[in-house]
């Protein structure tokens, strides 16, 4: 039995057990660095040509123009300015990162979800009406900025349940509901801080367009030291509860029973219910859970104590929450993956934001830019693929050399 | 040769092999599933391709068809060296093949899917009028009875394979692949087919024919290659040999066709059906009409009928995947009617179902993951939610040597890399091994080699001799007769006769099976 003697297998086991997972990393870090390269290649080009065919932008800017790009929050040059935007894009990772994972399970699950926008609004209104209505007393305001928190995910979960239900109970197409329920969070975000007047709204400062920061009311997401480190910066944990979140979701989707369900069902829902898993169950939970981590991201953005929430926001949805898609996307939907790529988007996203600051480009060029990297990125996953087609043939090449020499000492009966 | 070719290449005509696969090598990890194979097809021929399972026939018939490509060795039509390096070269060169795992789009109609990738149309409007007509006249002459307006999820899998077949007749193509076609066709069907298969080959077309049904080589072959682990073990002249000889080349033993087993003794009652009556997803009538019987622990039943008699439906109704209209469902005297799957699944339905890529497996899961499939949450595998992988693993690897599951990689491979018959023992493995009262086998042979089938066979008898009950639905007639302790034949829904397959013939069983003949004590 060439193939399936003990020893035999017990070896293909182990390379299958050890390597691949090892390899496959070091594939797709190969693959990733090959596209962004490829990306910026092609982006340089489109540099040369706008800046070669428009006369006010001088073809220096597209010499530097890669150079600010991916010098992200450090092409300017001096420290102090570094580490502030430093600061802040860390900051701005956080609810990017969130919506990422949040697409990211729906996606294990087999579905799509694009209402991130509509949970996120919701944990931000969740979240919003906690921390400045329930009072604080200078003692319990890191308990009323966690029930902020909690409530603004609830909120989440429940905007998150709806496509879920009735994708399981009545099998709509999640993605018409989740689009809906998206539109219907903005207007029902506005009405309810239009009706509650001035108990939320910043009259304050005369900035009526949006809700008090929470910090008004002395709730602020704890900052332990990280301002110090980024001076200048509103940086605070909230990167550090989102890398937990990523890695829970981690766990959840690769240890648990919960994650092999999930899986399960996304893979193929007919041996799902064939195992008698409860595939309806599981459609909505998954909602519920990815609807919780989109509001989370806003929570933790919103709950920063700094950042300002526009109430008035029935005709525009969040950015944030569609871009978590190629944030998981990137990821390949793997929730260690989203920490990075929704890192990279916003390194980039900084450049490009710079690229308009400090160029003669606009800022439709360097989104422009920022959307070609962000496709080249994507073909990662093909490269990756390449490769591990080439790896597989060299420890194929080694393998059936052994098996061919064991099978020749053997004996063969033909 | 009789008939002249005029469409591909005349004046080769000469070389006496349409295909030559030459040296032929093709690795997957941790396998070589092709190993330096050397296979001829002479024009006109129907070649056989035996082997057992995980022989790598499905492999060879892929890098042929162009959907792999070999490491080593060339491939030759008509003594020119060619590259194949997908289907559509394939297809180019007059290539066509049915897959042992159909490649239909579950949401087009069957006319659709036959002309999916070569549509009619004129100024880039489809015109089906044209190509309905071919088909039908296809359908018609070789007997490949389809309904070309059905959509393909809603129809049975014999149909879906008559689909595959007629889609490869409307291309035209002058060498065809057939990957085990008749794993899935009533033995009426397989003579037809036999029949069609025997016409296309003095039309000129050539044919390789993968099978794992012996008495079908004998019967339609003009050559065999025998593979075995990957490597060319021979080609033979079948009218220079035997079924008894084929097998022993392919196993490497001598194979027992029929298996022994003990008198049935049968103890309490574990399933009982009363007046079941089932939807039907095609027409308004019930699939399943007042259908009543009892199993017992320690005998086997088999459900015998025609594919399409309303079997699949009656097992989704058993084991939860469909709802039940109307009637009772009791095991070991409670009513599981109403039950969910996952109950009836914990309370000992054991459940190899008809369909392994829809629910069988979880093709992206390894084959670890899909042993525990129905036992992921059991102690055993999880604690508070997390799951042991470990302990999935050891279990797996008991299993895999157990049912003698062939991959690659053992538990870490991919169920979908395996081969059809390796996929097939895994599913058995599992639903064997789990604690059952009530095993129901819907074709458990499916897609197995002989030496694979003995095995089966012997561990359904045995789950029986320890006390099970087993309700085997077979299309299969020497299945039928020789594992089964009662018959039950269904016809159009309904149960037509009560058989013991000591007393009964083929024949008979046949004229059951046709509705020609029921039971007087059913109601006419
Ligand atoms: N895509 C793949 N990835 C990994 N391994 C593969 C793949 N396809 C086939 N194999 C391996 O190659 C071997 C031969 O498989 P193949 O499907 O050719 O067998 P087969 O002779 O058709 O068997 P069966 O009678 O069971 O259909 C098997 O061990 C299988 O695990
Ligand atoms: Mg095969």
């Amino acid at each position: 039995m060439m193939f399936t003697t003990g020893t035999d297998k017990s070896i293909d086991r182990k390379t299958g057990l050890l390597k691949s997972p090892a390899g496959s990393a070091l594939r797709s870090i190969i693959a990733s660095v090959c596209c962004i390269l490829g990306g910026m290649l092609v982006g340089t080009i489109i540099l040369f040509i706008l800046a070669f065919t428009t006369k006010d932008i001088p073809i220096s800017d597209a010499v530097k123009g890669m150079t600010i790009i991916f010098g992200g929050p450090f092409a300017s040059g001096s420290k102090s300015s570094t580490l502030f935007v430093l600061g802040d894009m860390i900051l701005e990772t956080t609810p990017l990162l969130m919506t990422g994972l949040s697409v990211a399970i729906a996606f294990k699950t087999g579905l799509f979800n694009i209402g991130a926008p509509g949970q996120y609004l919701m944990g931000a209104m969740g979240s919003l009406i906690t921390a400045l209505s329930v009072p604080t007393n200078g003692s319990n305001n890191f308990w009323v900025w966690l029930l902020a928190l909690v409530v603004g995910i609830a909120c989440g979960m429940i905007w998150g349940a709806i496509p879920g239900i009735f994708k399981a109970l009545f099998n709509v197409n999640e993605v018409i509901v989740c689009i809906m329920c998206n539109w219907i969070a903005a207007n029902v975000v506005s009405w309810v801080f239009s009706v509650s007047g001035d108990r939320f709204i910043n009259y304050a400062e005369t900035k009526t367009k949006f809700i008090r920061p929470t910090s008004t009311n002395g709730v602020s997401t704890p900052k332990l030291g990280l301002d110090k480190v980024f001076p200048g910066s509103n940086i605070d944990i909230g990167i550090f509860i989102a890398i937990i979140f990523a890695i829970g979701i981690y766990i959840l989707i690769n240890k648990t029973t919960l994650g092999y369900e999930l899986k399960a069902c996304g893979m193929n829902k007919h041996s799902a219910k064939y195992a008698g898993m409860n595939e309806k169950r599981n459609i909505i939970l998954s909602m519920v859970i990815a609807g919780g981590l989109a509001a989370a991201g806003a929570s933790l953005w919103y709950l920063n104590g700094k950042n300002d929430f526009l109430w008035n926001t029935y005709s525009s949805l969040p950015n944030d929450g569609f871009n978590g898609i190629p944030v998981a996307l990137l990821a390949s939907n793997n929730p260690i993956g989203v920490i990075f790529s929704a890192t990279f988007l916003r390194y980039i996203g900084k450049g490009g934001f710079n690229l308009a600051g400090y160029t003669h480009f606009n800022e439709y060029v360097s989104n422009l830019i920022i959307a070609m990297i962000i496709y080249f990125a994507g073909f990662s996953k093909l490269i990756s693929d390449l490769l591990g087609r080439r790896r597989k043939k060299k420890t194929i090449e080694a393998q059936s050399a052994a098996v061919i020499a064991e099978n020749t000492e053997g004996g063969d009966d033909k | 040769m009789a008939a002249p070719d005029t469409s591909h290449g005349a004046g080769t005509a000469e070389y006496p092999y349409v295909i030559e696969m030459r040296h032929i090598t093709k690795e997957f990890p941790g396998i070589i599933a092709n190993d330096d194979i050397t296979l001829q097809l002479k024009r006109g021929e129907i070649h056989a391709l035996l082997g057992e399972n995980g022989a790598g026939k499905s492999t060879l018939m892929s890098v042929l068809f162009g959907l792999y490509k070999q490491e080593k060795g060339d491939i030759l039509k008509n003594g020119e060296v060619v590259e194949i390096n997908d289907p559509n070269d394939a297809n180019r060169l007059g290539i066509g093949m049915v897959h042992q795992h159909f490649k239909l789009v579950d949401v087009f109609s069957v006319l659709d899917n036959i002309i999916l990738g070569v549509e009619p149309n004129v100024a880039g409007f489809l015109t089906k009028k044209k190509a309905r007509e071919k088909v039908m006249h296809l359908s018609e002459t070789y007997g490949l009875n389809v309904d070309p307006d059905a959509l393909v999820e809603d129809i049975t899998v014999g149909m879906q394979q008559r689909t595959e077949i007629l889609k490869m007749l409307y291309r035209d193509n002058e060498v065809l692949i057939f990957d085990e076609p008749t794993a899935v066709l009533t033995p009426q069907e397989i003579d037809e087919l036999m029949e069609i298969m025997r016409g296309l080959a003095k039309e000129g077309k050539s044919i390789l024919f993968i099978t794992h049904k012996l008495n079908e080589i004998m019967a339609v072959a003009d050559r065999c290659t025998v593979l075995r682990k990957g490597k060319y073990i021979g080609t033979v002249d079948i009218k220079d040999t035997t079924k008894e000889e084929l097998s022993s080349m392919m196993v490497g033993r001598d194979v027992k066709f029929v298996v022994d087993k003990d008198e049935a003794d049968p103890k309490e009652v574990v399933l009982e059906v009363e007046n079941l009556c089932v939807h039907s997803k095609l027409h308004k009538k019930d699939a399943v009409h007042n259908v009543s019987f009892k199993v017992r622990a320690g005998e086997i039943v088999c459900i015998a009928g025609i594919d399409g008699n309303g079997q699949t439906e009656f097992v989704h109704a058993l084991t939860g995947l469909e709802p039940v209209r109307d009637g009772k469902i009791l095991l070991a005297g409670e009513d599981v009617t109403h039950k969910s799957i996952r109950y009836r699944n914990t309370h000992g339905i054991s459940h190899i179902p008809e369909d392994r890529h829809k629910h069988g497996l979880v093709l992206d899961y390894t084959l670890a993951d899909n042993m525990v499939l129905q036992r992921y949450f059991e102690p055993r595998f999880q604690t508070a939610g997390f799951i042991k992988f470990d302990e999935v693993r050891r279990y797996s690897d008991e299993l895999i040597e157990k049912f003698d599951v062939r991959s690659g990689q053992g538990s870490a491979s991919i169920a979908r890399g395996m081969s059809g018959g390796n996929q097939q023992k895994a599913i058995v493995a599992r639903e064997m091994d789990r604690e059952h009262k009530l095993l129901i086998a819907v074709q458990p042979a499916r897609g197995l080699d002989v030496g694979a089938i003995e095995n089966i066979h012997t561990q359904i008898i045995k789950s029986r001799d320890e006390g099970s009950a087993v309700l085997l639905v077979s299309l299969e007639l020497d299945e039928v007769m020789n594992v089964s302790d009662r018959i039950l034949v269904m016809y159009e829904g309904e149960i037509v006769g009560e058989l013991d397959p000591k007393k009964t013939t083929v024949q008979e069983l046949g004229l059951y099976m046709a509705g020609a003949k029921r039971d007087g004590k059913e109601e006419e």
